[in-house]
């Protein structure tokens, strides 16, 4: 038991203080047996504090801290460190959240703040008294690393890893890398064309020898914990050897034999591909796949292409990395039949539809035969829904759509754009594109919030109608040859690797970040990162910052080839168990295992798998379990502080 | 000092970006130096109040940041510093003159402020935005790191009762510029913005109308360690009630030279708003903007918060402030819904 507890009761500027008295606290915990001293401070969490916390566990030589402040989840660590300076074991520190649950919870009655705050006090020191000094625990890790996604996010952080020193397996589900920027031509804000960004960050990839890049490939299994994922990859052949440099007069005869057509994904269905493809001609890597689920394999092109294998096998192969960087990316939302006409006028296209197909279009403009001069553009299709499911701004595209329209200008004489706008959001320096193609005379309007923009269809004409904002309420017609639909960002639909890695997902259903300013990369669940557009919709620059923030987390995590991990594990007494398998039963992590100690099975705990989840401990028959730092009589002098 | 410091790199700025940088640096096991021109390391977030979307109090969540960077061991640190001269060498490696500015007060200060009791000299405080004042020798704020007070020379009388009082013995005004030549292999620049100065709008009338302030000074009046207890007009202390904010004020405007969108300003408005809404329940607050630029991760959902609170946001860009008698701000805008020529009666206004 501790005898010289510090209790240090902080006002948080006056986030605590403004409702909990905290001078109150402290009286009454300076009451309990054990308690050396008990001190109010502005901010615990200041230098100041914590070195004259340092000075006071030294010069009283306190056995124990207990520092009633925030959530843990903002400073246990902090505490934690104080204690180590001062040379005590950080699990003979408690900390007590007497913000959260006290005094933002109670705000309308600090009285009962006060109450609250007193009790949760008492019981934290009830705990720290029965607190064991508990041991590091380290592992071994691998500096090793699984990106999932080829596309910029995943192989700049692939790069940058593996310049690090850190090993790199790149998988990526398409037979070519390079995810949705390789789709785009000129981009914003630089005006690159994607397909040379793309070559770029691949011969880099290429040329390192730390990076395994696998294309037609997924993750199918993985067990283990941070610094030791075992994971099991799958790809599928592409059905064209890779090991020779191919004669591409011989691919282009087979795909011209080939006698499949299907709509073609990469121009989002406006045009068709042969079964045996590329999707253009610089794509990466620079061999053709084929599509098998469409082939049918007749053998036309392996009769005149020898590089065509169609008897390769699916594959599989074995990892250990030490983390997992996501960067699966997103989709673009696909508006529902009749959304602003979509699929019910031949005209209205999406804005992927159109970037692709000012791409693909020679001298004239030209949708189903038809010449392009009035463009409507509609925004916000499948974002900032009021009643729908999409209440976020998807932010890459009011620029996107800004700079597709002035391209299209730079490209076609006698254009006119017409942007159907709610409210433009072309921040930082994205502003320039919105002035750019105001200057050139793009008309901009405004919609209300409760009347939105309407396409509908009048003797043959495409018309859109809005009451505009920026004309103080007129209504404002406009007969548009192509009505382009601004489709906004939506979450990937990867089910698969979602419930195999447990990915935490947020509200708008993309992948979520441990906190979105301090923690922007990580996930809850330790080794496992996020990146790119998977997280959030993002730019390019954007999602490249977060894949370097996300490498340099990778690697600073494993750079040393250890891990430590929190002691906080459960227990057996080997005495007591009897070895039933309740326990191995219910345990989310695979950490029990059936032992032989002096002739008698017992259950033992795997350190390393074990999460200090708790959920063995209530299901064994004879109590043979116990947590470190939360041991029953632990909890049992907390309960007894609480209800007093 | 002749003697040549090496390290792998310099980080120019304690700010959020560059604390950050420093640490991920030091735990990838590299020796970096931070230079921070201020007397205190945490930039402007350490002054903020809540940070949208999350309401995170900032202090509270920049304060660990701080102070680990601060205790790491590869990390050295020089506040009140400032860097010249910076050469690259045919290694590759850049020389750098470090420049350390005199404080007078040397590194035995605990930070007791007994000084500041006794110091007669009374100036405008930067860090609360000249909202109130501060001695001529001050701990900056109550969570600086380091938390050590300085001498501001240019205001001080040179009496001398800071130090008759100081228990510590550390003041000492015989300090003077020290220049140390370091060797780094990289620099990482994370010096920060400046804000916007509005004298440069004088349509706006900030300096000249005291009721009208900018959004740090009211970012400082919703802190825990605000300098009053409550938000007050500086003109006569009075509690507002109807709080305009006037965005985009020195953004996106090629008049002042600047036609890029801030990015941050219509999220602080709006969080500002909401916290107004929390410390002033009966006050109305109007967001006057061109557009609402809420385009992050859950900004979209935090500007809706805030306009179910309550908020109004009227569409328009403001003409012209003027003062009324009773310090009331009458603001001429166009109203871009109805395409009229309003006027609209505030008695605070947030640039
Ligand atoms: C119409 C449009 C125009 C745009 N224009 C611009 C522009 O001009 N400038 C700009 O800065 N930004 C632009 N953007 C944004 C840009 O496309 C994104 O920022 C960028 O694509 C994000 O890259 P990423 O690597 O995160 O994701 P992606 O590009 O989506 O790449 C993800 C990769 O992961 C792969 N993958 C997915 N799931 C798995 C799995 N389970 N296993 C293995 N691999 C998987 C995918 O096949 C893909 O290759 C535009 C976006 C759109 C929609
Ligand atoms: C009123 C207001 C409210 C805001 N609210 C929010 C919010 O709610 N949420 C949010 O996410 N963001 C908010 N922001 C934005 C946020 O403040 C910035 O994103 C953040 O401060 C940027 O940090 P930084 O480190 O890049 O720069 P800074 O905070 O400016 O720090 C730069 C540091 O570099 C130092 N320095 C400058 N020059 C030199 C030099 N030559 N040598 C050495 N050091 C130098 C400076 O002294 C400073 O300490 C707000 C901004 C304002 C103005
Ligand atoms: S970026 Fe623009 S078009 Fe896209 S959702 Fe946001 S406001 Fe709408
Ligand atoms: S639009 Fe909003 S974010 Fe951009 S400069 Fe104006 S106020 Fe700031």
């Amino acid at each position: 038991m501790k005898q010289k507890i510090g209790v240090y009761i902080c006002q948080c500027g006056s986030n605590i203080s403004d409702y909990v008295n905290v001078e109150e606290v402290a009286a009454q915990a300076e009451k309990i047996e054990g308690v050396a001293l008990a001190k109010t401070t502005m901010f615990a969490c200041a230098d100041s504090t914590q070195k004259e916390i340092e000075e006071d566990i030294k010069s009283r030589q306190l056995d124990a801290i207990v520092v009633a402040s925030c959530s843990p989840k903002l400073h246990l660590f902090t505490f934690r460190n104080v204690a180590i300076r001062a040379g005590l074991n950080p699990f003979n520190y408690v900390q007590v959240n007497v913000r959260e649950q006290c005094s933002w919870a109670h705000s309308n009655n600090p009285k009962q703040a006060t109450e609250k705050a007193i009790h949760l006090v008492i019981a934290g020191i009830e705990r720290v008294k029965h607190s064991k000094a508990l041991p590091a625990i380290k592992i071994s890790a691998d500096n090793a690393v699984l990106v999932v996604g080829a596309g910029v996010s995943g192989m700049r952080a692939a790069i940058e890893l593996a310049k690090m020193g850190t090993e790199v397996v790149l998988i990526e589900k398409n037979h070519f890398v390079g995810g949705r920027v390789s789709q785009w031509n000129k981009l914003f804000i630089t005006d690159e064309t994607g397909q040379e960004v793309v070559a770029r960050l691949y011969q880099e990839v290429k040329n390192h020898n730390k990076i395994k890049l696998f294309t037609g490939t997924e993750l199918i299994s993985k067990s283990g914990g941070v610094g030791n994922f075992d994971i099991q990859i799958q790809f599928t052949p592409r059905y064209v050897l890779t090991t020779c440099k191919p004669d591409w007069e011989k691919i282009q005869k087979a795909i011209s034999l080939c006698p499949i057509e299907v709509d073609d994904d990469f121009n989002f269905g406006l045009t068709k591909r042969k079964a045996i493809y590329k999707n253009f001609p610089s794509e990466l890597p620079h061999i053709p796949a084929i599509d098998i689920v469409n082939c049918n394999k007749c053998g036309e092109c392996v009769k005149v292409c020898e590089e065509v294998d169609l008897e390769q096998q699916v594959e599989k192969l074995n990892f250990r990395v030490g983390a997992i960087l996501l960067t699966t990316g997103a989709d673009s939302y696909e508006p529902k039949k009749g959304e602003f006409a979509y699929q019910e006028i031949d005209n209205v296209i999406t804005l992927q539809q159109f970037k692709r197909l000012i791409e693909i279009s020679g001298k004239e403009l030209l949708y189903h035969g038809k010449k392009i001069r009035n463009i409507a553009f509609i925004y916000c299709v499948g974002s900032r829904q009021q009643d729908g499911e999409n209440k976020y701004c998807s932010r890459y595209c009011c620029t996107s759509v800004i700079h597709s329209a002035i391209l299209v200008k730079e490209k076609y004489e006698g254009i006119f754009n017409f942007h159907f706008t709610r409210g433009v959001r072309t921040y930082g320096k994205q502003e320039i594109l919105y002035n750019k193609a105001a200057k050139q005379g793009d008309i901009f309007l405004q919609s209300f919030e409760d009347s939105p923009t309407e396409v509908t269809s009048e003797n043959g004409k495409t018309i859109v109608k809005i009451n505009d904002i920026l004309t103080a309420n007129m209504e404002i017609e406009v007969e548009a040859d192509l009505v382009v639909l601004v489709t906004g960002m939506v979450p990937r639909e990867n089910t698969a690797i979602s419930s195999l890695l447990k990915i935490p997902i947020g509200r708008d259903k993309f992948y979520n970040e441990v906190h979105p300013k301090l923690r922007p990369v990580e996930t809850v669940i330790d080794g496992i990162l996020i990146a790119g557009t998977c997280q959030s919709p993002k730019t390019i620059m954007e999602s490249v910052n977060s894949a370097l923030s996300a490498a340099a987390k990778a690697n600073s995590l494993l750079r040393t080839g250890e891990i430590e991990l929190e002691p906080t594990l459960a227990v057996i007494d080997k005495e007591t168990c009897d070895w039933c398998d309740a326990c191995a039963a219910v345990c989310p992590y695979d950490a029990i295992e059936k032992s032989e100690v002096n002739g008698k099975f017992v259950a033992q705990i795997a350190k390393a798998n074990c999460k200090g989840c708790g959920m063995c401990l209530p299901v064994c028959p004879v109590n043979a379990i116990q947590l470190d730092g939360y041991t029953d009589v632990e909890m049992e002098g907390m309960i007894s502080a609480l209800v007093s | 000092m002749t003697e040549k410091k090496e390290y792998d790199v310099l980080v120019l700025g304690g700010g959020i970006s560059g604390s950050e940088s420093a640490l991920n640096l030091a735990k990838q096991g590299f020796k970096v130096i931070l230079v921070e021109k201020d007397l205190s390391l945490g930039g402007k977030m350490i002054h903020l109040s809540k940070v949208f979307p999350t309401l995170d109090c900032s202090a509270c969540i920049t304060t660990p940041k701080v102070s680990e960077t601060a205790r790491h061991p590869n990390i050295d640190i020089y506040t009140f510093s400032e860097v010249r001269d910076i050469e690259k060498l045919n290694s590759g490696d850049f020389q750098v003159t470090l420049v350390q500015k005199p404080r007078y007060v040397t590194e035995d200060c605990t930070g007791c402020q007994l000084c500041e009791d006794k110091c007669p000299v009374v100036v405008n405080d930067q860090y609360q935005w000249d909202l109130v004042g501060r001695k001529a020798i001050y701990v900056p704020f109550s969570i600086a790191n380091p938390r050590i007070a300085a001498i501001d020379i240019e205001n001080c009388s040179l009496c001398g009762a800071c130090e008759k009082v100081c228990p510590a013995n550390s003041i000492d005004f015989s300090q003077v510029e020290m220049q140390t030549p370091i060797v780094v292999k990289t620099v990482i620049i994370a010096i920060g913005f400046n804000l916007f100065d509005p004298t440069l709008i004088p349509r706006y009338g900030f300096g000249k109308y005291k009721n009208v302030v900018t959004s740090m000074q009211m970012e400082r009046q919703l802190v825990p360690t605000r300098p009053f207890n409550n938000v007050l007009r500086p003109k006569d202390g009075k509690m507002p009630d109807n709080i305009a904010y006037v965005l985009c004020a020195g953004s996106r405007d090629e008049t002042v030279g600047n036609p890029i969108c801030s990015q941050v300003c219509c999220m602080y408005s709006t969080k500002q708003a909401q916290l107004l809404m929390g410390a002033l329940p009966m006050a109305d607050v109007t967001v006057y903007y061109l557009h609402i630029r809420a385009f992050g991760k859950g900004f979209c959902e935090f500007y809706q918060q805030a306009k179910g609170m309550g908020v109004e946001f009227i569409k328009g860009k403001i003409g012209l402030i003027t003062e009324k008698e009773n310090g009331n701000l009458l603001l001429r805008y166009e109203d871009i819904e109805s395409g009229n020529i309003k006027e609209a009666e505030h008695d605070l206004v947030v640039l």
